[in-house]
């Protein structure tokens, strides 16, 4: 046999290659009824998102430009917040301001265990801010929208669980299906974090691009409930994607939490605009700083997704970095998140600069999904479409 | 300026160029008489604006941009036959591209230029600030400020006891909750925590190096090969009998461990049930295996599959292709076998339409080649030319043309699934068209003109199996894994300094007030809280402290 051989066939194939776990009992059955029981769940909570999209923009239209807060007051809450603490309301311990900027140390708390997310737990009791707090009509609003938001992330993560359960397996195996455990990671994220954080006004943002992405995946990437193939049979699925929805999701919100904290901070340089809605958020140093918490917590659960998608890649390849299109796009996300950090960091380098790297990065999120899974041939072959 | 300042707070400003963030080099103190730089000068500038944040921030945004190419053009490293497909297709704008390294992205001047200067940005950054942080590590926390009512967070509380036992209970609860203590003056506690965000921070920037030396090792050390082995056959890997072998530069051939690998068994499985895309996916492929760690050694059985490499004399085995492999026969006009061999085909698409050549050179009075199509499963008719409609064997069939001639043209070395047809004719039917044989399993053709006769005698697979050995993976491991935690730690951990200041109650000298001050170096909404948990522990420690000593605020 001729010893140099052109060995074209190889790298075609290893998209088809795959094998089975050694036990060789991987034909588990899918089951189409509960398929079609996680569509119905995905459907009726897209209805139910949708009911509490429109609660959520009529909260915020509720809130209104509200007369008692001129733009000369913010800087005073600001200081009551960082400094003296609020001598003037009842005895809680944590001025109204602390408690919305405390988003980055609860997420810290959170996933260090550390515990110091503690000290920043504020009762529902201390909602009504120094500044007199929303009305009345707009609380009822933001109340049943929490409610809804609720439901919904039950039906949604309900719909996950079913559709796992229809193919046994980890239920993110094509792009459809990692899209919509996205969303229901992000629904649940929100709906933890909201209370602690009085993320009322943050609700529109967050459920917004939730519908956006399950409306995209089902008319985009739907995909028949199926087995996996075999290269995807795998314990690092669940654990390289799984860490991987949690940092989108966390990204997702983050997204929102920066372009709003752009427009306030072009509001806030401004000193003529008209009152409106944006009025009654948090100050924009604030927004800012809850945007970097997220962004933060993302950034170290997309170097996890790295770490893990090559250590994956080396079992299933035989080489743990290819340079195979997701993994530059994975390398890509990361290295424009770790410049948002440095911006950040970086002093003479303004917070809103930063923000705009910060805002590259979700963009290049949206590419490694929507672009590269469908458009760029690799190994990667794993969209279902 | 709410981005939080990297340099810790003890040295002064400027005593270390690399550390300052943002620290314009060039308008730094001494560094104002610009114009009048001599080389040495220029060394240091170029150094210095090399190191600092903003050009490693800079650095890092100019890497993202370069490796997006090699992810929008194919790539040799990846698939040199889509960069030749590419370079054919689009001659002229190819020639560019690839004269500007954009076939080979990762290994092109531009995209190593921008990494390793980022490297030598990250060594020139880690260095001064190690040896800050080593400082900082063993100096005592810092002698509290005269006014503790000018920090950023502060409160006064009554303690109903010495001022002695009052900071005795602070060092004790201060150290419980680690904090690094110290009294620099009676009366004063200050207390310092949170040297490990710092240290989470270096951890991390080392690791990032250590990652690229494991790559760098792999890159120097590792080799691969790769190899086809049909069912039923066995591999005995040595340097020259790899199909294909790259390795890096120190790589011996003599490394290549001699173990033995024999496909016993090859299971295949694909998507029956489910229509669309998925129609016809592979499910499940399993080699069942007997492998010799080396010659003469006892077989073990093992399964390999994907996922699930075997690891065989220090180097891994991959099962990374598969395929069909029809067993031929070419006989003689007078029966004798000249040729009988599983001969494996590639397939070409996702329902395995695979090409393949079978090369006789002992044929007479000259050679014979035969090249086309092995189809799993056929449609008959050719309506769509000869494509198979699904990758299982429902129905295959073998569909050849024959030619004759010199198959090795020039003596060269060749592809063993073409046929150069350089020197070669085709084999015509008896009414001049070109012969196209048909063959099903167990079937055979007569060849014209007493050329013999070729026999599909039945299909055996094959295993692509790739062999790999990266003695840096180890280290890259290892350091990825640091990267995490020291970025954990650089990221969730909070540096705070707290001073606490016994003294007698300037309103009531017969009761002590403790005074208690914190600062944070980053953004810490927390703070307040915990400086006001801190002041009423403190407070419930005092002999029969009250039961609700409410905190005042001076
Ligand atoms: C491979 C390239 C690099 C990556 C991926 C990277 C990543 C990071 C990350 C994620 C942080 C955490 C940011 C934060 O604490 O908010 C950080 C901090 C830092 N990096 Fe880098 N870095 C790189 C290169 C460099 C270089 C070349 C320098 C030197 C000029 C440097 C200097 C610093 C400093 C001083 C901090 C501390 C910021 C702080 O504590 O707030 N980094 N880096």
């Amino acid at each position: 046999m001729p010893s140099l051989v052109a060995f074209p066939g190889l790298a075609a194939l290893q998209g088809l290659t795959g094998a089975a776990p050694p036990t060789g009992l991987a034909s588990a059955a899918t089951s189409p009824e509960l398929a079609s029981a996680a569509n119905l769940a995905l459907y009726s909570s897209m209805a139910v998102f949708t009911i509490t999209m429109l609660l959520y923009a009529a909260y915020l239209a509720a809130l209104g430009p509200d007369p008692s807060l001129r733009r000369a007051g913010e800087p005073a809450r600001e200081l009551v917040g960082a400094g003296a603490g609020a001598s003037g309301t009842s005895g809680s311990p944590n001025p109204s301001d602390a408690a919305t900027t405390g988003a980055t140390s609860e997420l810290a708390g959170a996933s260090a265990g550390s515990g110091a997310g503690a000290v920043v737990g504020s009762g529902a009791g201390a909602a009504a801010g120094a500044a007199g707090g929303p009305s009345m009509r707009a609380r009822k609003l933001a109340g049943s929208a929490f409610a809804m938001t609720c439901l919904a992330t039950v039906l949604l993560v309900a719909s996950v669980a079913l559709r796992g359960l229809s193919v046994m397996r980890a239920p993110w195996g094509n792009m459809f299906e990692f899209a919509t455990a996205g969303a229901a990671a992000a629904a649940v994220a929100y709906c933890l974090l909201a209370r602690r954080n009085r993320w009322d006004w943050l609700g529109l943002f967050v459920v917004g691009p939730i519908l956006l992405t399950l409306g995209t995946s089902l008319l985009a990437f739907y995909t028949e409930a199926a087995e996996l193939m075999p290269a995807l049979k795998s314990v690092w699925l669940v654990i390289h994607v799984i860490v991987a929805i949690l940092a989108v999701g966390l990204f997702v919100i983050a997204f929102s939490v920066g372009i709003l904290y752009l427009i306030k901070a072009h509001r806030e340089a401004d000193a003529n605009t008209r009152p409106n809605f944006l009025e009654t958020l948090p100050s924009a140093a604030s927004l800012e700083r809850t945007a970097y918490g997220l962004n933060m917590v993302g950034f170290i659960l997309w170097t996890f997704t790295l770490v893990a998608g090559a250590i994956w890649a080396q079992k299933a390849w035989g080489a743990y970095w290819t340079w195979d299109p997701k993994e530059v796009w994975t390398f890509v996300v990361w290295v424009v998140y770790a410049a948002y950090m440095h911006a950040r960091a970086t002093a003479g380098w303004e917070p809103r600069k930063a923000m705009w790297i910060a805002l590259a990065g979700f963009g290049t999120v949206i590419i490694n999904f929507a672009v590269v899974n469908v458009f760029f041939v690799g190994q990667h072959s794993y969209s279902g479409l | 300026m709410s981005g939080p300042n990297p340099t810790p707070p003890a040295p002064s400003p400027g005593s270390s160029p690399g550390t300052q963030p943002g620290g314009r080099s060039g308008t730094q103190p001494g560094e104002i008489r610009q114009p009048r730089l001599g080389p040495l000068g220029w060394a240091r500038w170029s150094w210095r604006t090399l190191t600092s944040m903003r050009t490693a921030l800079f650095l890092l945004l100019l890497l993202s941009v370069a490796a997006v190419p090699g992810s929008i053009f194919p790539q040799r490293s990846i698939d040199a036959g889509r960069v030749a497909d590419y370079l054919a297709d689009s001659p002229t704008t190819g020639a560019w591209l690839d004269r500007l390294g954009f076939f080979d992205v990762y290994t092109s001047v531009w995209f190593s230029a921008i990494y390793l200067l980022l490297v030598v940005s990250l060594v020139g950054c880690i260095i001064p600030r190690s040896r800050l942080h080593w400082h900082a590590l063993r100096s005592r926390p810092p002698r509290a400020p005269a006014h503790l009512e000018r920090l950023q967070a502060h409160t006064s509380i009554p303690y109903a006891g010495s001022s002695a036992a009052a900071l005795a209970s602070a060092r004790d609860i201060l150290r419980r909750k680690r904090f690094r203590v110290h009294s620099h003056d009676e009366g004063w506690v200050s207390a310092e925590s949170g040297l490990l965000r710092e240290t989470g921070n270096l951890l991390f920037h080392v690791a990032l190096c250590i990652v690229i030396v494991g790559v760098a090792v792999g890159h120097l050390w590792g080799w691969r090969g790769d190899v086809i082995v049909p069912e039923g056959q066995t591999f005995t890997s040595t340097f020259r009998s790899y199909h294909t072998f790259s390795g890096g530069p120190l790589v011996d051939s003599l490394d290549v461990p001699p173990f033995g690998l024999r496909i016993d068994r090859f299971d295949v499985r694909f998507e029956e049930v489910v229509g669309g895309a998925q129609f016809g996916a592979p499910r499940g492929f399993t080699a069942y295996t007997t492998t010799t760690d080396a010659p003469g050694e006892a077989g073990a059985q093992q399964v390999l599959s994907v996922n699930e490499p075997l690891t065989l004399g220090g180097a891994d085995v991959f099962l990374l292709g598969n395929g069909y492999a029809p067993v031929v026969t070419v006989r003689d006009a007078t029966g004798s076998v000249l040729y009988r061999q599983a001969t494996p085909f590639l397939a070409q698409d996702n329902f395995y339409t695979s090409v393949g050549a079978i090369k006789v050179p002992a044929a007479s009075p000259t050679m014979l080649g035969f090249s086309g199509f092995f189809l799993p499963t056929v449609d008959p008719s050719f309506a769509n030319g000869p494509v198979s409609q699904f990758p299982a064997l429902k129905n295959p069939e073998l569909a050849l043309s024959v030619w004759e001639g010199n198959l090795f043209p020039g003596g060269r070395s060749q592809s063993v699934y073409t046929l150069n047809t350089t020197e070669l004719t085709q084999v015509p039917k008896a009414d001049g068209q070109p012969l196209l044989i048909r063959l099903a399993p167990g079937q055979t053709y007569e060849l014209p003109g007493g050329r013999g006769s070729i026999t599909f005698d039945s299909v055996s697979r094959f295993a692509g199996l790739s062999v790999r050995h990266d003695p840096g993976k180890g280290i890259t491991l290892v350091a990825a894994l640091l990267t995490i935690a020291g970025l954990v730690a650089s990221l969730l951990v909070r540096r705070r300094r707290i001073f606490v200041r016994a003294s007698a109650d300037p309103a009531n000298p017969s009761t002590t007030l403790v005074t208690v001050g914190a600062l944070s170096k980053t953004a810490d909404p927390g703070l307040e809280a915990a400086l006001q948990a801190l002041a009423q522990q403190i407070a419930d420690l005092s002999t029969g402290a009250a039961p609700a000593a409410r905190s005042q605020r001076t």
